[in-house]
């Protein structure tokens, strides 16, 4: 142990150390955060940070491959497929505390712990006496993202074409738990659309929401020269805000807004 | 000794520094006349409401944007080790991803041919 | 300048692998360009397409035994004869995918399986004429990973062909058209135990990688002989291996996902899960512990031993308890998953050679060939809400339709082992390695658990010959052809391979040989 410590003491740059003190309090940060919050959108992104302080330390370890997984797939996908499943599952839900099988927690947390000091003791104890190549040797040649190159494309090769049949499962799967197909026929596509526009009197868009200045919100209409409302600016499915009345109007004072109950939350008119 | 490392972090540094300038300096130099509309939450356009808490749930189909977006996001991981090492790889290198990208191309002309990249 | 080369592959070798997956791929453009009336015959076609030429391809290769994709496949007699028998199973399965007569919907299949249950619009296509066609595919995919999962010769791709029979299965588990929410359920059941498993397995694999700095089974081999295999991250890693793989094959104590598996998904499905689902990790479990672990017998056998023991007792005795017909098949699987442990137990010293291998590789083919045929049964006996499944429907239906009861009876004394089926051929052939093999207490207590498990099939057989029948009892359909075709195979195989089992007990015999 304390031989391995004065070796690292002696290979451990000063860019490493201090790459280590910025990204290791963010990484912890990260996870107690994600630990203590409260909401479990916070909760996800919370994590997101210690997963992106991880992703730093696997550069700063001369592991890019790792670094750039972690990245591009853990944070950037795995975490916003996390997100979006809080999303569809609400974010308030909270787990029925109601136990089926009597005891099981309880046993399923000393199992746990057991199992988990079994391995961790094994693992411990068949890794104690290793002494390790080092970074030099292991990326000699050519670094270790043309070493995975290398063997993913010759001695891995079946492996990896054969990760496009998963690949292909899970684009299959997703369509078929989550897309609802429509009859055809049974409403317009975006195609259909697109042609009955141009075919019809008026190609070109609708005028805007009369947005500036008056609200975010397409519930605010845009107003003709005359200070009239612009009728094809007026959103459906949602009741529009009054148009103040020019001459008076000071731009400060807004109307209450009301928003029609048959408007969907994400906008959606329903 | 010149670390090649400096220049980034100088870089780092310079980007940070305006990040921050740029924050810190606005309300001094800027006008402040804000009305209801400026401190309106912006919700791309949507008329902000309030949330109730575990009331918002998504509807299922940002589950399959997001799970189009993952296979295509592996596929691209593969892509990266392929490209480093492209020049020891040659030819039959070029030929095993082509291969691999080929079928996974199979994935998306389903999903592009079944409607679910379209947003109705 | 390149200075690598693509590893050379053996592209007829792999063929049968390569015909399933490649039905697959062209199935699911199927899918994206075919317009819907013309998909279900489309994906039929292919699908048969695919494992008949699997089939047909493992006959081609017969004989060859070789390594290829850089060791990382082997092709020897042991992997063909497993390929050949899931590729067999396997069409026996998409048949009874294919059926469209029994069902008054047409198919066993839902209509859109996005729909939410009991919403307007599944209600509305309850009785649509069409259904979710990607079944197809996807159960090619599955049974393409179940041929390269009992073929591969390194971890690696045992992982990645494991995780490509598993996903498409987890799917097909939840499109059943009837009983939507059973289906449902059964597939998060599976998919979740199911995950914990692969992670078991991958788990396993890391801490033998950290062992023996390789994957490839055969390498794995030679570093466990060299250094005495007394690691401990050797022994934790193979055991957590075979959990992986004791999972998929449904073993106890790791069944407990089966029955409700078995009973929730669509019956083709469950045909396809209990016959070939279980050849394949058999076919890894014996390549597994034969091929990388042989040497390191000390490690495995008296777990294996337990395992067996307790797989046949579980199973022998919970099937008793059971009033559904499918998890009644469920427990037997269980059952004779610990049966067939027997056979794995029995691999004998390299002098002897023991009859382990080859007795196992005939049982799996045998009781697959059974099992197809017990579900294909159980689709045929339906009422107004479907299958009729639960055991009081069952009494009396030799006097409803004496052929099907006789059909089923058939493969009731197939599963129980009775002579002149295959059933018994399978048993004695296993039996008689293990007892070569000097295993006798463990032919004990598997002779006790057969008779504790004939009780249950043979409750079924006189619920069915000796019971009034109930007044709103169930209806026997007529099946189509696909079914018909299932049915007669299956029979047929279990009366032949039960009296003239010679000629496959042979080709077994000439099949077991393990490369790597």
């Amino acid at each position: 142990m304390s031989h391995a410590a004065v070796l690292a003491a002696d290979v451990v740059s000063s860019g490493e150390a201090g790459a280590f003190w910025v990204l290791g309090p963010i990484a912890l940060a990260g996870a107690i955060g994600m630990v203590l919050s409260r909401n479990a959108i916070h909760s996800a992104l919370w994590l997101v940070l210690t997963m992106l302080s991880l992703g730093g330390f696997y550069f700063v370890q001369q592991a890019p491959f790792l670094g750039a997984v972690q990245i591009i797939v853990y944070t950037g996908a795995i975490m916003i497929l996390f997100l979006f499943v809080l999303m569809l599952v609400g974010r308030d839900y909270s787990d029925s505390i109601v136990e089926t099988l009597r005891g099981q927690r309880v046993a399923a947390i000393l199992l746990g712990i057991g199992f988990a000091g079994l391995v961790g003791g094994l693992i411990a104890d068949a890794t104690s006496g290793v002494e390790s190549v080092g970074l030099a040797e292991s990326n000699a040649d050519g670094g270790n993202v043309a070493a995975i190159a290398r063997l993913l494309f010759t001695d891995y090769l079946l492996a990896f074409e054969l990760t496009s049949a998963l690949l292909i499962t899970a684009a299959v799967g997703a369509m078929i738990l989550a897309h609802i197909e429509h009859e055809s026929g049974s409403r317009p596509g975006q195609k259909e659309q697109s042609i009955a526009r141009i075919k019809g009197p008026r190609p070109q868009t609708l005028t805007g929401p009369g947005v500036f200045a008056r609200g975010n919100s397409v519930a605010a209409p845009a107003l003709l020269p005359d200070g009239s409302v612009a009728e094809d600016s007026r959103a459906t499915g949602m009741k529009m805000r009054q148009p103040p009345a020019i001459a008076s109007g000071s731009i400060d004072d807004l109307d209450d807004v009301t928003v029609d109950s048959g408007a969907n939350r994400d906008g959606v008119p329903t | 000794m010149l670390n090649p490392y400096i220049p980034i972090v100088g870089l780092f540094a310079l980007a940070a520094a305006f990040a921050l300038f740029s924050v810190a300096a606005a309300p001094y130099i800027g006008p402040r006349r804000y009305n209801k509309a400026k401190v309106d939450a912006y919700e791309c356009g949507i008329e902000p409401v309030d949330q109730p808490l575990g009331g918002a749930r998504f509807p299922v189909k940002y589950y399959l944007t997001a799970m189009l977006f993952i296979i295509f996001d592996i596929e691209i991981i593969f892509l990266y080790p392929w490209a480093v090492a492209n020049d020891s790889l040659g030819l039959f290198g070029l030929i095993e991803m082509v291969l691999f990208i080929g079928t996974v191309f199979i994935a998306y002309a389903y999903v592009w041919r079944r409607g679910g990249l379209e947003w109705d | 300048m390149p200075d690598l080369s693509a590893p050379s592959i053996s592209y007829l070798g792999l063929a049968p692998v390569l015909i399933v997956l490649g039905a697959a791929c062209i199935g699911v453009l199927v899918e994206a360009f075919v317009p819907r009336h013309l998909r279900w015959n489309a994906q039929v076609s292919l699908a048969l397409l695919g494992t008949v030429g699997a089939l047909a391809a493992v006959i081609l290769v017969a004989g060859r035994n070789e390594l290829t994709a850089a060791r990382a496949v082997a092709v020897d007699g042991a992997a063909l004869f497993i390929e050949g028998t899931i590729a067999a199973l396997g069409a026996l399965s998409i048949l009874m995918f294919a059926e469209r007569a029994l069902d008054p919907a047409k198919s066993a299949f839902v209509a859109s399986a996005a729909l939410p249950v009991g919403s307007s619009a599944d209600r509305k296509l309850a009785t649509a004429p069409y259904s979710q066609t990607e079944v197809f595919p996807l159960a090619s995919f599955a049974i393409g990973g179940m041929m390269l999962f009992a073929a591969s010769n390194n971890l690696l791709v045992m992982f990645v062909a494991l995780e490509v029979l598993s996903l498409p299965l987890y799917l097909i588990c939840g499109m059943a058209r009837r009983r939507r929410l059973l289906s449902q359920e059964s597939a998060v059941k599976y998919f979740l135990l199911g995950s914990f498993a692969s992670a078991f397995f991958l788990y396993g694999l890391a801490l033998i990688y950290g062992y023996s700095g390789t994957v490839d089974l055969g390498e794995i081999r030679e570093v466990a002989a060299r250094s005495g295999a007394s690691d401990a991250l050797f022994v934790t890693g193979l055991a957590l291996l075979i959990v992986g793989l004791l999972f998929k094959a449904g073993i106890a104590p790791f069944h407990a996902w089966t029955p409700d598996v078995y009973q929730g998904a669509p019956t083709a499905v469950t045909a396809l899960m209990a016959s070939c689902t279980k050849v394949a990790a058999f076919g890894a479990i014996l390549r597994l512990l034969y091929v990388g672990f042989g040497t390191s017998e000390w490690t495995w056998r008296p777990l294996i031993y337990t395992i067996a023991i307790v797989s046949m007792v579980v199973g022998a005795i919970l099937g008793i308890t059971q009033t559904d017909v499918k998890r009644m098949l469920a427990y037997s699987s269980i059952a004779h998953a610990g049966f067939l442990l027997v056979g794995v137990i029995a691999l004998g010293d390299a002098a002897t050679a023991g009859r382990g291998l080859s007795s196992t590789l005939f049982y799996l083919l045998t009781y697959g060939l059974t099992t197809v045929g017990g579900f294909a049964v159980v689709t045929l006996v339906r009422d107004g809400d479907g299958e009729a499944t639960h055991l009081s429907k069952w009494a009396g239906l030799a006097s409803r339709s004496p052929l099907t009861a006789a059909v089923m009876t058939l493969f009731l004394l197939g599963l129980a082992g009775l002579p002149l089926t295959s059933g018994f051929t399978g048993k004695f052939a296993v039996f008689r390695a293990a007892i070569d093999d000097g295993a006798w207490p463990l032919v004990v207590v598997a002779l006790l658990a057969s008779a504790i498990a004939a009780f249950f099939y043979l409750r079924l057989v006189v619920l069915m010959y000796f019971s009034a029948p109930a007044e709103d009892g169930p209806t026997v359909g007529v099946p189509g052809l696909p079914t018909t075709i299932v049915l007669a195979v299956t029979a047929a195989a279990t009366v032949i391979l039960g009296l003239a089992p010679g000629a496959v007990l042979d080709l077994a015999e000439q099949a077991a040989v393990l490369v790597g």
